[in-house]
C-alpha cells in the first residue's frame, strides 16, 4: 500500500471514529421523569404543589397534581423545560424555566419540582431513576432449537 | 416487409427479454381490482416498502457487475447491521444518530466478514451464488455463538431489556422503538395522503449515483471487465481476485447499511431471524424487476420492489376473493416469487451453455476450414 493511499484509509477511519463519537453524544437518549412530592432537606419539608403542567419545546407532556410523576425523554446532555405552577385554585400560574445537565452514563433520572422551585442544590432534587427488577423465567426468552436453525419456518431438520 | 419483420422481432425479443416482469404486471392488474384496496392505501404501502427495502436490493448490483452474479452473502451484512444495531441499542442511543452510528460500526464487521466471504468465493469460481448462499449459513453459526453465548457473558451488555433473563444473550425481540422511522419521518411530507419518507428518498437517491458514478471509475471498469471475462481482464493487467474481494467487501458493507435501514423501519428486530430471510427477498424482487444473473441495473430494483411488494399485499385479498381462503392466495405468491429465482437460474445456466456450445460449433467450423485449406 503507498503512502498516500495508507494517509487517505487513516484519514477516512479518523473521521468516521469522530462522526461516531458525536453521534454517541449528540443521540445519547435519557427519560426524565418529573415528580410533584414533596422532599425532605436538612430537616425542611418542601410541600408537593397543588398542579405543575411541564412543557417541553412549548408542548405539554405532563399535568401534575400532588404526588404525581410525568415523563418526557430527551437526547444528548442539556435538557430544558419549563414549567407552569398553581399553588391554589383559580391562582395566576408561575412560570419557571429550567436547564439541566444530564450525566451521561444515566439512563433516566428523576427530578422533584418542589424541590427545584424552591432552587435547592442539584444532589437534592435529582436522583437516578432505577426500575424495579422483574422477575422471569429463563426459559421463555431462550430461542428454540426451530428458531435458531430453520430459516424456512417449516420446523424440525433439514 | 423488411421493417415489419424486424419489428416483429423487435417486439419479440422484448417480450423474451422482459417476460418476467410483464408477467407480474398482469398478475398485478388482475389482482388490484379483485382486492379492493383504494389506490391511496396501495400507494401508501408501496411507498413504505421501497423506503425499506431499496437500499438492501442495490448492495446485489455491484457483484453482478463483477460476475459473481446473485450475492446471497449479503445476508452477513445483514448481520453486522444487527450486531451493530445491538449495542447501539443497548448504548442507549436514539433517533438519527443512533442510525448513523450503527452504520459507521457495522463498517468494519461488513468488511472483515465481505473479505472472508470474497476469499472464499475467489476459491470456488463459477460456483460463486451456491457457495454464498452456504456462507450464509455458515456465519449464521458463527453469529449466533457470538449473540446467543458470547455477548453479555464476555462482550459487555448493559441493559436488561435486551439481555436474556439468565445473564448473557440477547433476547428474541430487541427492540428499535427510540429509533423507528426516524429517517422516514424526517423531512416527510404528505402529498393527498401519501407519506414521502423524503430523507430515506434522498438516500436512495445519492446510493444510485454513486453506483452510476463509481461504474465509471477505473475499479468499476476493472470489474466490468472481470465481469465480461476474468482471463481476458488478468491479461490486461486487472488484478482479478482482489477486484472481485472489493465487490463483495462492497456489497457486505452496502448490505450492512441497507439492514440498518430496514430495520429502523420496522421498529423491532427478531434477533435470530430477522437476517435469514433478507437475502432470498432482495434477490427475488431484484429477478421480478427483470434482472438476470449476469445483468442488473436501478431500472430492475425499483420495479422489482414495486412488482414484488404489490405481490404481497394483494396476493393473500386476492386469494380470499378467487378462493375464498387468504392463505391459498399467499401460497401462490410464494410460489410464483421464488419460482422466478429457479427459472432465472435456469436460464442463466441455459443461456451460457448455449454460448459454450456456439462457441465450440464456431471453431470446429474453424478447424475444419482450415483442414480443408
Amino acid at each position: 500500500m503507498n503512502k498516500r493511499r495508507l494517509l487517505f484509509c487513516l484519514i477516512t477511519v479518523l473521521v468516521l471514529v469522530a462522526i461516531g463519537a458525536c453521534m454517541m453524544v449528540i443521540g445519547r437518549g435519557h427519560t426524565i421523569y418529573f415528580d410533584n412530592k414533596s422532599l425532605e432537606y436538612e430537616g425542611q419539608k418542601y410541600e408537593a404543589i397543588r398542579r405543575i403542567n411541564v412543557n417541553v419545546n412549548g408542548e405539554q407532556v405532563a399535568k401534575l397534581s400532588k404526588k404525581e410523576r410525568g415523563m418526557a425523554t430527551t437526547m444528548g446532555q442539556g435538557f430544558k423545560f419549563d414549567i407552569e405552577v398553581i399553588r391554589e385554585k383559580d391562582a395566576e400560574p408561575e412560570r419557571y424555566s429550567f436547564d439541566i445537565r444530564i450525566p451521561y452514563g444515566i439512563d433516566g433520572i428523576v427530578v422533584n419540582l418542589p424541590g427545584m422551585i424552591a432552587e435547592l442544590p442539584q444532589a437534592a432534587w435529582m436522583e437516578e431513576f432505577i426500575p424495579a427488577p422483574t422477575v422471569e423465567e429463563e426459559e421463555d426468552e431462550t430461542p428454540a432449537e426451530g428458531d435458531v436453525m430453520d430459516d424456512f419456518g417449516v420446523g424440525g431438520d433439514l | 416487409m423488411k421493417n415489419q419483420t424486424s419489428a416483429g422481432k423487435k417486439v419479440l425479443g422484448f417480450l423474451g427479454s422482459n417476460s418476467v416482469p410483464i408477467m407480474f404486471i398482469i398478475i398485478v392488474a388482475i389482482c388490484i381490482p379483485l382486492s379492493g384496496f383504494s389506490p391511496v392505501f396501495l400507494i401508501n404501502e408501496i411507498i413504505t416498502r421501497m423506503g425499506r427495502n431499496i437500499f438492501l436490493i442495490l448492495s446485489l448490483l455491484i457483484p453482478i457487475m463483477a460476475g459473481m452474479g446473485l450475492n446471497f452473502g449479503m445476508t452477513l451484512g445483514a448481520m453486522a447491521g444487527e450486531i451493530a444495531l445491538i449495542f447501539v441499542s443497548d448504548w442507549q442511543i436514539w433517533g438519527i444518530p443512533g442510525v448513523v452510528l450503527a452504520c459507521i460500526m457495522s463498517i468494519p464487521i461488513s468488511v472483515l466478514l465481505g473479505w472472508m466471504c470474497g476469499k472464499i468465493l475467489n476459491a470456488s469460481k463459477g460456483r460463486e451464488m451456491v457457495t454464498s448462499y452456504i456462507i450464509s449459513y455458515f456465519t449464521n453459526g458463527l453469529y449466533q455463538l457470538l449473540v446467543l453465548y458470547i455477548m453479555g457473558a464476555i462482550i459487555p451488555i448493559i441493559h436488561n431489556s435486551i439481555k436474556l433473563p439468565r445473564g448473557y444473550g440477547v433476547r428474541q425481540t430487541v427492540g428499535l422503538l427510540t429509533m423507528r422511522q426516524s429517517l422516514d419521518n424526517a423531512l416527510a411530507i404528505r402529498v393527498a395522503g401519501v407519506k414521502i419518507p423524503v430523507l430515506t428518498f434522498l438516500i436512495i437517491a445519492l446510493m444510485c449515483l454513486l453506483i452510476v458514478w463509481f461504474r465509471r471509475t477505473k475499479l468499476g471498469q476493472d470489474m466490468r471487465a472481470v465481469g465480461q471475462d476474468m482471463e481476458v481482464a488478468r491479461d490486461a493487467g486487472i488484478n482479478v481476485e482482489r477486484t472481485r474481494i472489493i465487490s463483495i467487501i462492497i456489497s457486505t458493507v452496502l448490505a450492512g447499511f441497507g439492514m440498518i435501514i430496514y430495520l429502523q423501519n420496522m421498529g423491532d428486530m427478531a434477533t435470530y431471524s430477522a437476517h435469514s430471510q433478507i437475502g432470498m427477498f432482495c434477490i427475488a424482487a431484484l429477478l421480478v424487476g427483470g434482472a438476470s444473473v449476469d445483468r442488473a441495473s436501478i431500472g430492475n430494483v425499483f420495479l422489482g420492489v414495486v412488482l414484488f411488494h404489490l405481490m404481497f399485499i394483494l396476493a393473500p385479498k386476492a386469494g380470499g376473493v378467487i378462493t375464498g381462503d387468504e392463505m391459498i392466495g399467499e401460497y401462490f405468491r410464494v410460489f410464483v416469487s421464488y419460482g422466478v429465482i429457479t427459472v432465472a437460474l435456469v436460464m442463466y445456466e441455459t443461456k451460457k451453455r448455449r454460448a459454450k456450445a456456439g462457441m465450440a460449433a464456431q471453431l470446429e467450423a474453424a478447424q475444419r476450414e482450415e483442414e480443408q485449406q
